[in-house]
């Protein structure tokens, strides 16, 4: 599956701008994007119910642009999962079957498997009114995957489940995934559902794909500030790039690993919450004076600002006192630096110039 | 009502439906006097039912009416359920004026609508009788079968139809298999409501009617003119069991129905 120069508009309204990926088969891909980026608009040039305005998509190196949803070897999951009412579930998953004219015998073979794989055995009789969020979500994947699709796609497809069922769903579809050797292509807004699924994450924004690629890379070298922001909690500085491997915030210097970039370029620096350590002012690399503490199970969250005035948010599991001044600890490799406005392919060549050198 | 559960809303429901029922029961109470008028109460008496079933007259024009409102709400049905799917369809522009044009065919004065088509009729030189009614029959019903069957539509997840298609579904095989059906509920309310309407109708059906060709309630009324014939009592009270049975026949499908999917109940059916 390619999409070459794809741009699709609504009107005046430009939804899609250049978009240019590649899909290989087999992978969990995930389309993550704030509400209004264009992901769903992708998944539906995908399906077929929607064609670009212009570029190209390719399916298995052909052409499919023209093709209808009803001819594509690719099927959806639904947010709503748009199970039909008037149907039990059996008939829910056998439809693609019966309409594609496969034999009585068959279908029933079929959809009794389809209904072992998500766990729904012996449900087939069952009314959909009958079943509960997370197996109608089953049913939903059932209809789908019956088809032997080459491509599944799910849009937003946990985003209506609560939150214990979510994260039980998300082990148990990556787990069909693998099992299947299908492709998945799965949207979200959720960025912790994108991070524990996929194999590889597209990050959208403003119709355009902001970086993309496994959900370690994306997590610890994001590519610009909305990213780094959308993905995981962090904080964000202005700093001063004052030599390779050397980084300056509001005059202080810090040892970090990056490297690449003009001597002294302004720059912004990500230093995720959980990365930083509360220890003694003394032992600590920053002051910073503690503002509130939240406790939330695992760790506290804390938010602190220092001498500057900028604010901190730590996730530690140690305690701390709201009012104290405390100092901040983290490691050369704790510290991001992000370049203003670079481009993906600037970023990765940057990278891989001097990660080689190590 | 126990004293447990005494509520003045409760007396007054009970009061509302004493007065809608009482008018009824007392026509029913002196289909069976062996009286001739409804001044005074002379003792049991299928005398009137013997009469009814002897007027043949009378029984023709319970069939024609019968037919009429058959086939009127049948046809209004099918070309009311098209209509809902092309407002549907249509461009949200045009789906108000749409749906406005439909809504103003309900709410005008069935006075209007009979001197209208008798003007239309007339005009076209149709000949007065069966075919005039069964068509101006037709054509009130439809806004009514629209007007049940949108909100089904409204109602219907748009991503249904997609997840049609995107299980290799035709255009028409989506329809067929998945949008009537899901729908279908709507269309049974929506034939229900036309029929009874079809029925009880009387200002339109009394002037497209011609010589020779009569229904019920126009019927009804000009013999009601000459004196009050407990015949009428007789042909009424046949008529409310009629439509009692209609509508508990109606509850227990649409009962049935809603095990299988939640339908809007249209509790309905005053086909007196």
């Amino acid at each position: 599956m390619e999409f070459h120069h794809v741009e699709r508009r609504f009107g005046d309204n430009v939804v899609l701008k250049d978009i240019d990926f590649a899909i290989e088969a087999g992978k969990f891909y995930t389309l993550l994007g704030p509400s209004g980026s264009g992901k769903t608009t992708i998944l539906r040039l995908i399906a077929g119910f929607n064609s670009p305005t212009s570029g190209e998509i390719d399916f298995d190196g052909k052409r499919i642009n023209d093709v209808p949803a009803n001819r594509r070897q690719v099927n959806t999951v639904f947010q709503d999962y748009a199970l039909f009412p008037h149907m039990n579930v059996a008939e829910n998953v056998a439809f693609g079957l019966q309409i594609k004219g496969v034999g009585k015998q068959e279908t029933a073979k079929r959809v009794k498997e389809a209904l072992h794989l998500v766990q729904l055995d012996g449900y087939g009789e069952r009314e959909i009114t009958e079943m509960s969020g997370g197996q109608r979500q089953r049913v939903a994947i059932a209809r789908a995957l019956v088809n032997r699709p080459k491509l599944l796609l799910l849009d937003e497809a946990l985003s209506a489940l609560d939150h214990k069922l979510r994260v039980e769903m998300q082990t148990e579809l990556r787990q069909l995934q693998r099992q299947l050797g299908i492709t998945f292509i799965f949207v979200t807004h959720d960025q912790e559902e994108a991070l524990a699924m996929s194999d590889q994450i597209m990050i959208i924004n403003d119709g355009t794909i902001q970086q993309s690629g496994t959900p370690v890379d994306i997590y610890d070298e994001p590519l610009n500030h909305f990213v780094a922001d959308f993905i995981g909690e962090s904080n964000i500085v202005p700093g001063i790039m004052k030599a390779d491997y050397l980084v300056t915030i509001d005059g202080q210097d810090f040892e970090c690993v990056d490297a690449g970039m003009r001597p002294n370029e302004r720059v912004e620096v990500v230093i995720r919450p959980e990365d930083l350590d509360i220890t003694t002012v003394e032992k600590g690399q920053l002051a910073v004076t503690v503002d509130t503490q939240l406790f939330r199970g695992v760790d506290y969250q804390i938010t602190a600002h220092d001498q500057r005035n900028h604010e901190w948010k730590i996730n530690s599991i140690h305690k701390t006192t709201v009012g104290a001044t405390v100092g901040l600890a983290f490691d050369p490799e704790d510290i991001h630096v992000m370049r203003y406005n670079e481009s993906e392919e600037d970023f990765d060549a940057r990278l891989d110039s001097y990660e080689e050198d190590e | 009502m126990s004293k447990k559960h005494f509520s003045w809303g409760k007396v007054y429901l009970a009061l509302v439906f004493i007065i809608l029922y009482a008018p009824i029961v007392y026509l029913v109470v002196f289909s069976f006097s062996a009286g001739k008028t409804m001044e005074k109460y002379h003792g049991f008496s299928f005398q009137h039912y013997a009469d009814l079933f002897a007027d043949s007259r009378m029984i023709t024009i319970v069939i024609n009416t019968m037919i009429v409102a058959l086939l009127a709400s049948l046809i209004a049905t099918i070309v009311g359920t098209m209509g809902a799917l092309l407002i549907k369809g249509s461009h949200r522009k045009w789906r108000n004026a749409l749906l406005s044009l439909n809504n103003v065919l309900m709410v005008s004065p069935d006075v209007i609508i009979g001197a209208s088509f008798l003007i239309f009729f007339t005009m076209l030189g149709v000949r007065l009788g069966f075919a005039s009614v069964l068509l101006s029959h037709i054509a009130f019903c439809i806004p009514i079968v629209v007007l049940m069957v949108l909100p089904k539509l409204n109602e219907l997840s748009p991503t249904l139809v997609d997840a049609a298609y995107d299980l290799g579904a035709s255009r028409w095989q989506s329809l067929s298999r998945v949008v009537l059906p899901a729908i279908a509920p709507g269309i049974f309310a929506g034939y229900f409501m036309a029929l009874t309407y079809s029925l009880d109708d009387f200002a339109v059906t009394f002037f497209v009617t011609g010589n020779g060709f009569s229904t019920l309630s126009v019927e009804i009324y000009s013999r009601a003119r000459q004196g009050i014939n407990l015949e009428i009592n007789a042909l009424s009270t046949l008529m409310f069991i009629v439509s009692l049975l209609l509508v508990i026949g109606y509850y227990f499908i649409s009962k049935h129905a809603g095990r299988r999917n939640r339908i809007v109940t249209v509790k309905e059916g005053d086909a007196q």
